[in-house]
């Protein structure tokens, strides 16, 4: 146990309370009584990780098997990191203060590309060698989850196996077949092979993967019996699904400092640049009574003062204003607020201004994503111009004077005039405004335009689009910021460094694990944080392994290219999303679920209508 | 019944002793509404249960008479408040006891300490007795020179234990750390392992802060 050498150190860094443990709800158990253990690693700091909603879950149900033992393990930042290896401080976890490469599985959850390079720095700190195959025991076995596991090829060299899908039901699954392996003496791959027939279970190196002469794939092949295509885990009673009853409370601030509950999984709408919206299908809702327990049972146990409702779209819940009247029945009594992360401008009334009004009045945020219809058709947003101005409207008389709004740059079929719309569009809320007699008065409007640059994702119908060269991408954000003649609008724009590389590696194949871990060597990690990103070693990495980013980037694939993620399945059609990709170039859209299947596939699978 | 104001002596030990004082006043405001104890609340725009810390403790130093104020606004048991407290806290930090608020905080003067560390011994003992013991404190305005020889009060020592005091309170309060780190700068040496504990809290007429 480091508690000592801790003690030694932690003086030294920033913020040490997040390196100890020893949070209330954390659990602690005795090494002696336990059979398994599990090191749940977030590959990106303390105050990111502990705000994401599927650690908390993952770690409550491992360590209700009292003989299993599941702890937190985040990203040193550097600061921490020198004096750890200064002091011969293995990556440990943080409720044993033990190291991790003696637990038994060491799982990554992956949510964002950008954190790839961190597992890499993350199992070298626990002492172990970063290539799976250089991982020769059969412990600690290095697998990963999340929803960048559709396509996990660039890391395909460094974990041992991928959970695909909803880890509810298959991590418990997993610790239960990892023990009897050990058990019996099996080696690693004795248990890999075995590991592969757990549904949602991809072991990487059961898959032999062909190249053609251009770079694009010839083929994909199962060995020893490992299935054809990985079906993604699913949890099928959603209402019953495991939730925790409390969550570990932080010493310091984190970025979402708050309860969580999630009432819904899954989206009903079909974006079709949205990766999330088909990783979580089919759409699923919790009924109002569970989420009102889950609701008290986290507030009452945590003390927290807010509560998230979350889920990809929240204001879709078919129950939402009932929801929302049945939790305020408690929120008011305890002094609770309730906060709705993510709702669609034309799903907003005044009803949901007022509950969340009490919250705090800084500003509203709305997705557009797109300045014009023709293009907001394009992506199927399925939102008019007149639900804009109809939640704008609402918003201005509920006494808001600050609109967040959040939009893409680089959309497939994207023109000038798309950008221009940006400007126009945010003129006509600006000229709404002045023109409601209602609106707060004596203040000014305030506009922030959030221009994000749009990354094709894997299992989306944009997958096989390409994004567009630097020159484009630079020259569109230039003639928004010229467009944009007001200041009461206010443009932010994301780098393109940064886009540039997420969207390599989102579409990777396994070619990009020799890039990661030359980008690596070379000092990078912490990818995701501006002051740490070293896009100039990325590049010099590509360059060094005779890969051309703009392979992945840039390129359009043909419909039949075999796709380094097509042995996936996430139970949505390949063929759906061709037919999503040909609608989307006519510009045509696809009717929400709830109004219309659209044979997407995945009610083929589970053998049951999703509404 | 009229708002009664109550002093809460607790421990902070082990690993929370790298909590910060600020995240120490949000930890205990969410065990207070965890415990649904009757704190009383401040009014205003952005209502908040009402605590004030006698004496911060540094970063780093464990303390076993470390005191919170507050006004309950019903009556409830000594006995009573220190279980849902403890229910309701991270295991390292404990309430003890709670009672009246006897002292003021302006009144406190002294800080107790014990320090149990390694390093060689026989250059601690030759800084101790040194005339001067010169040490750098950060203070608001900048950084300070002072003589902690002038400060310290050094009641029981033996080789890898120090028991002393340091002047503390509102006014003018030296943080136990500066000891250590100055033997460090001045010796050259190294510590290998230090842990310090605030045991004693006193007001100037050498009685205890309660």
């Amino acid at each position: 146990m480091y508690k000592e050498k801790l003690d030694r150190i932690l003086l030294k860094v920033q913020k040490p309370s997040r390196y100890i443990g020893g949070e209330l709800n954390s659990i602690e158990k005795d090494p002696e009584n336990v059979k398994m253990r599990f090191a749940f690693c977030f590959p990106d700091t303390y105050d990111i990780g502990m705000s994401h909603l599927g650690m908390k879950i993952l770690y409550s149900l491992i360590n209700e098997v009292p003989e299993y033992w599941c702890e937190r393990v985040f990203m040193p930042l550097p600061d921490m990191e020198e004096q750890m290896r200064k002091n011969g401080i293995l990556l440990y976890g943080l409720e044993s203060l033990e190291p991790i490469k003696d637990c038994d599985i060491i799982g990554f959850t992956l949510q964002y590309e950008l954190s790839f390079s961190n597992i890499l720095a993350m199992l070298d700190l626990a002492g172990l060698p970063v290539y799976a195959k250089d991982r020769e025991a059969l412990t600690p076995i290095v697998c990963a989850g999340g929803p960048c596991c559709c396509n996990a090829e660039p890391i395909a060299d460094f974990v041992d196996l991928c959970i695909l899908g909803e880890g509810e039901e298959v991590n418990i699954e997993l610790m239960r077949l990892l023990e009897l392996c050990k058990a019996e003496n099996c080696t690693k791959h004795e248990f890999l092979v075995r590991a592969a027939q757990i549904e949602g279970i991809y072991v990487p190196s059961l898959y032999d993967v062909q190249y053609n002469e251009d770079c694009t794939i010839k083929s994909i092949t199962p060995l020893e019996g490992a299935p054809e295509k990985v079906r993604k885990r699913i949890i099928s009673d959603f209402d019953k699904v495991y939730y925790p009853e409390t969550f570990v409370v932080p010493f310091s601030e984190i970025v979402h400092d708050r309860a969580v509950v999630e009432v819904l999984r899954g989206c009903i709408r079909g974006c079709r640049f949205c990766q999330a919206g088909y990783f979580y299908r089919p759409f699923r809702e919790k009924s109002v009574d569970t989420i009102y327990k889950e609701t008290v049972s986290v507030c009452e146990t945590t003390g927290y003062d807010e509560v998230s409702l979350t889920s990809l779209s929240t204001s879709d819940h078919s129950e939402i204003e009932h929801m929302l009247a049945r939790l305020a029945d408690y929120s008011d009594d305890a002094r609770v607020n309730l906060s709705l992360p993510s709702m669609r401008i034309d799903r907003f009334s005044e009803e949901l201004l007022g509950r969340i009004k009490s919250v705090r009045k800084s500003g509203l945020t709305f997705a557009p994503e797109a300045g014009t219809q023709r293009l907001r058709d394009v992506i199927n947003k399925n939102i008019t111009e007149e639900n804009i101005m109809n939640g704008c409207r609402i918003a201005f008389e509920g006494g808001y004077t600050a609109v967040k709004l959040y939009f893409m740059l680089g959309l497939p079929t994207e023109t000038m005039e798309d950008i221009e719309g940006i400007a126009e569009l945010c003129q006509r809320i600006i000229d709404l405004y002045y023109s409601l007699p209602s609106r707060p008065k004596g203040k000014g409007i305030k506009i922030s335009v959030s221009l994000s640059t749009f990354i094709p994702k894997p299992f989306t119908p944009f997958q096989f689009e390409p994004q567009p060269t630097e020159d484009v991408i630079k020259e569109r954000q230039k003639h928004l910021m010229e467009v944009v003649n007001t200041k009461k609008v206010q443009v932010s724009r994301s780098h393109f460094d940064v886009t540039h590389l997420e969207a390599a590696l989102a579409r990777g194949d396994r070619r990009l694990s020799a890039v990661i871990y030359a980008a690596w060597r070379k000092g990078c990690k912490l990818d995701g944080w501006t002051e740490y990103y070293q896009y100039d070693k990325w590049i010099e990495a590509f360059r060094e392994c005779g890969i051309d980013p703009s392979f992945y980037v840039n390129r359009r694939r043909e419909y039949d290219e075999i796709l380094p993620w097509d042995h996936m399945d996430l139970l949505v059609s390949k063929n759906f999303f061709i037919r999503e990709n040909k609608l989307a170039h006519e510009a045509k859209t696809t009717p929400n679920c709830r109004e219309k299947c659209s044979g997407c596939g995945v009610s083929v699978c589970t053998g049951k209508a999703c509404f | 019944m009229e708002n009664k104001n109550i002093r809460v002596f607790f421990s902070k030990t082990g690993r929370a002793v790298y909590i910060s004082h600020l995240d120490l006043y949000r930890l205990f405001q969410r065990a207070i509404k965890r415990a649904k104890l009757p704190v009383w609340e401040t009014e205003g725009f952005n209502p908040h249960v009402y605590i004030t810390f006698a004496l911060p403790l540094a970063l780093g130093t464990a303390g076993l008479c470390e005191s919170l104020d507050t006004k309950l606004t019903e009556d409830i048991s000594t006995d009573e408040l220190v279980k849902r407290f403890n229910d309701a806290l991270p295991r390292d930090i404990r309430v003890i006891s709670a009672g009246e608020q006897v002292r003021k905080p302006t009144e406190i003067a002294l800080s107790e300490y014990e320090a149990e560390f390694d390093c060689d011994d026989a250059a601690f003992d030759a800084f101790l007795s040194a005339e001067h013991i010169p040490a750098e404190k950060k203070t608001k305005r900048g950084i300070a020179e002072l003589d902690l020889k002038q400060h310290i009060n050094v009641l029981e020592r033996r080789p890898g234990y120090l028991r002393f005091t340091f002047p503390s309170g509102q006014e003018f309060n030296i943080n136990a750390g500066l000891l250590f780190d100055a033997f460090e700068k001045i010796s050259g040496t190294e510590i290998y392992s230090l842990h310090i504990t605030r045991t004693e809290i006193k007001c100037a007429d050498g009685e205890n802060f309660r």
